[in-house]
């Protein structure tokens, strides 16, 4: 079937559809904390969470094909990172994040040796074991001393004190109350910096020259080697960078909920599988599939958990199947969202969309080599 | 998904509720003789009449509603709606895990126990012209998510929320609340930090503090071992089981009680705990005292049970936790929960011999007309901590600032109640900064597997009220 438009690449078309695309994106950033409701907000959070995790676990899983099951360890770096330096070195919750990103990059690193000789199902048991072992690690006698151990963190987060706090923009007040439930924008402008940062981390990565690198060794490693990819250098800094970014959310989670626990929320190995899905659910290798992924999957756990004990609210033409049960049966429900989504979309939301709007608008990609030979003779003309 | 301490409830009811549906025994009377010592609250001497909901129509409390501490509503975001009166209809928020695994199925009837009395006291206009209205929100018991459903809670205009499963659920959100002068009633947690008035006043605890059940049987055990005993602890490495250790080591060497071994054991470790079993074996202490969590209650009674086989002259008075005491999971360990000491303040529903306490009867009645029948047992911790909570909202609707936020909770922290369910003398208290804790009396209670019921041990322990 024959798209009904066709458009260049790099053409003024493309960018009128990025730019708008762009504007949609910001007006809804600033529409959300300034005039959404608090529940909104909140989700929102929940999703830049998740988005900033399963990002992390895309570049190294989605575009490296190195698998991690021990994204829930790096997760918890960052949460205890900023509860221990807020709790007991007093210092800024935005402090505790590079120092975050730093710890949880040299555990990357170091993680990546055994990847450097075994891969697959394998990098997946070592991987596994991480995530495994980091809850006990926290409760270690010889480190409870900043873990606090089995009892956790608490005041980890903002002390804004019993004041009303705002700031104000001639009447715009960009971060909320600073108090209580209207402390939301703040946190809400922190994630979704969060995420933009790791978005743009991880499209300068997967657009560049190590980009490239990591693809071939996804595609084919022995190739990628033959080709001059330096093997162990190009994974350990990708291994290293995921495990960073992956941290960023667990400071975010500390930062919000005020206190941090070995045995809870995504620090368990639970949540690496909760990454993984967000990741798959949006589309593996794509830059934007772990954005549209967590948005789905906030937006149907919300769905399914107001589904649960209310069979009346359950829509027609899943309700029979559901019904019947007096145990929640949110969890049912999204068990068959998520086989009917692999059914449709085997490349998750993205390589959905991408296959239906190919049948409609065909993006002509440029000649190889015409951006350079362009850029080449515009700079002779300037001589 | 599995978590922390407070999911040993989360754990415990689920076993209780897959035995539940297995075995659809949960309140089918035993046809035996039972000898069991539970007795009706209107029997007990208990301060107050207990009468049946039914029989009065509305709970009792026992005292006039006091006048001590008073919250200060001055640091709130909007003190005007704190103090503002409720009219026609009250909002009550909560969050529990409804979907996200074994917890969303262990709690499931604990929110329906909840959400069933809230029912039945409209059904009774126990609020007079005031309905209730109710909104249990979704959190997978994980604390990342209980915020997002607490701001969902806040912005349908909920004017208190109360029985939010979980201790980091109920830290990830008391700041929020209190900092929106939001009454956080009854948290469905054990923990000692739920009695921090000073810096949390609008929040309160709903379980006995794991500490407190912990000192009951400490001093149980000096009862039992006048001259001392030898002490080997079994106990979830987890928030939840360190609260006990540490309290029970602080009162073991008091009680002439030495501590000769420590094992544990994972909060979402599965496995059967053999070595750990076999090591306190092999000290061959007095008493084991066991703290484990849900599903493990099951596996180490089990793996006791083995090792005592194997050690034939080796016969410890074993002690669990309260959250193991369902005689649902205790059937599931069968013989090998036969004798074990733990500790309760709710009458067994489904003790036949309970069976005509006007309070047991109105409540399975009602429980099996909304068909709830089958949950009678797992369901009773939510049905009392809802009709706490509705006996201190008609403490605040009798105050002279009628029913307001701030009325609500300073009737919360002056506040002296027995519940219908409750066991013989059993009073829930609070007194503002001098009794943080709601509840904090226990009655020893002894398992008999062969007719599933629980003998008292020894009067009701309250010495550790505050």
């Amino acid at each position: 079937m024959k798209p009904l438009f066709r458009i260049k690449s790099g053409g003024a078309a493309s960018w009128v559809i990025r730019l708008l695309v762009t504007a949609a994106l910001f007006a809804l950033a600033l529409w959300i904390p300034t005039r959404g409701s608090n529940p909104t907000i909140g989700y929102c959070l929940d999703a830049f969470v998740l988005m900033t995790a399963a990002m992390s676990l895309n570049l190294l899983l989605g575009f490296t094909g190195q698998i991690s099951i021990g994204h829930s360890a790096f997760f918890g770096i960052g949460a205890y990172a900023t509860a221990i330096g807020v709790s007991r070195y007093h210092y800024s919750p935005f402090v505790t994040m590079p120092i975050a990103f730093a710890i949880a990059f040299v555990l990357g690193v170091i993680v990546s040796l055994p990847a450097l000789r075994i891969k697959g199902i394998y990098l997946a048991l070592v991987t596994l074991a991480l995530g495994l072992v980091f809850p006990q690690f926290l409760k270690w006698p010889k480190v409870v001393g900043f873990t606090k151990g089995p009892k956790g963190i608490d005041a980890a987060g903002f002390n804004f004190g019993r004041k009303n706090r705002t700031y104000s923009i001639f009447g715009w007040k960009p971060f909320g109350d600073m108090r209580g439930d209207g402390s939301l924008p703040l946190y809400f402008w922190i994630g979704l910096g969060m995420v933009v940062i790791t978005y743009l981390v991880c499209r300068g990565v997967v657009k560049s020259r190590v980009g490239r690198s990591i693809v071939a060794i996804r595609d084919n490693e022995t190739a990628a080697a033959v080709m001059g990819v330096n093997l162990p250098v190009t994974k350990a800094i990708v291994f290293g960078l995921s495990a960073g970014l992956c941290a960023l959310p667990g400071c975010l989670s500390t930062i919000r909920t005020n206190n941090v626990l070995p045995d809870s929320g995504y620090i368990l190995v639970i949540g690496s599988i909760v990454f993984l899905v967000v990741m798959v659910i949006g589309g593996a290798g794509s830059l934007w599939g772990p954005i549209v992924g967590s948005v789905v999957y906030t937006f149907v756990r919300v769905k399914t958990g107001e589904w649960s004990g209310h069979a009346e609210r359950i829509p027609g033409i899943i309700r029979p199947m559901f019904d019947w049960s007096k145990s929640p049966v949110g969890d049912g429900i999204f068990a068959v969202l998520l086989i009917v989504l692999m059914f449709v979309a085997p490349f998750g939301f993205v390589g959905l969309a991408k296959r239906w709007t190919a049948r409609v608008v065909a993006v002509t990609p440029r000649p190889a080599g015409t951006g350079t030979l362009l850029a080449a003779s515009s700079a002779t003309a300037e001589v | 998904m599995i978590r922390r301490k407070s999911v040993r409830l989360a754990a415990a009811l689920a076993v209780g509720a897959v035995l539940v549906a297995a075995c659809s025994s949960d309140d089918k009377p035993n046809s035996d003789g039972t000898t069991a010592s539970t007795v009706a609250p209107t029997e007990s001497g208990a301060p107050g009449t207990t009468g049946a909901p039914g029989t009065t129509g509305a709970p009792d409390t026992t005292e006039a509603p006091a006048t001590g501490w008073a919250v200060d509503t001055a640091d709130c975001i909007d003190e005007d709606a704190a103090n503002a009166p409720i009219e026609g209809t009250i909002k009550i928020g909560s969050v529990m895990p409804l979907t996200g695994g074994v917890a969303a199925a262990a709690f499931a009837p604990v929110k329906d126990g909840f959400t069933t009395y809230l029912d039945y006291a409209n059904s009774k206009g126990l609020l007079g012209d005031v309905k209730i209205e109710y909104d249990v929100q979704d959190d997978q018991h994980s604390k990342d998510q209980t915020p997002g459903a607490v701001s969902k809670l806040i912005d349908g205009g909920v004017n208190l929320v109360s029985g939010i499963i979980g201790s980091a659920d109920n830290a990830a959100v008391r700041d929020t609340l209190n900092d929106n002068c939001i009454p956080q009633l009854n948290a469905l947690t054990g923990l000692p930090a739920w009695g921090d008035v000073e810096n949390y006043p609008w929040t309160t605890g709903g379980l006995v503090p794991y500490d407190v059940e912990s000192k009951v049987y400490a001093a149980q055990l000096k009862e039992l071992y006048p001259n001392g005993a030898k002490v080997a602890m079994f106990y979830v490495n987890s928030e939840f089981g360190t609260a006990y250790v540490d309290a029970f080591k602080e009162l073991a060497g008091e009680y002439g009680l030495e501590i000769v071994d420590e094992q544990t054991v994972e909060a979402e470790d599965s496995s059967k705990p053999t070595s750990q079993v076999t090591n306190i074996a092999a000290k061959k202490p007095d008493v084991v005292m066991a703290v484990p969590l849900g599903a493990g209650c099951v596996s180490f009674l089990t793996e006791l049970a083995s090792a005592k086989a194997q050690n034939p002259d080796w016969k410890p008075a074993t002690f669990i936790t309260n959250t193991c005491a369902s005689s649902l999971i205790l059937g599931a360990a069968g013989p090998a929960a036969d004798g074990l000491y733990t500790s309760g303040n709710i009458i067994d529903v489904t003790n036949p011999a309970n069976a005509a306490v006007p309070a047991v009867k109105e409540y399975i009645d009602y429980m099996t007309s909304v068909n709830h029948g089958d949950i009678v047992s797992t369901a009773a911790a939510g049905w009392t901590i809802a009709e706490v909570t509705v006996a201190i909202l008609m403490q605040a609707q009798a105050s002279p600032e009628g029913l307001t936020r701030a009325s609500i909770i300073n009737a919360a922290r002056n506040f002296t109640y027995t519940p219908t369910l409750g066991r013989p003398g059993v009073v829930d208290k609070m007194d503002g900064e001098n009794d943080a804790f709601l509840a904090q009396s226990l009655q020893v209670l002894q398992y008999n597997a062969t007719t599933a019921t629980f003998t008292d041990i020894g009067k009701l322990i309250t010495q550790f009220e505050s």
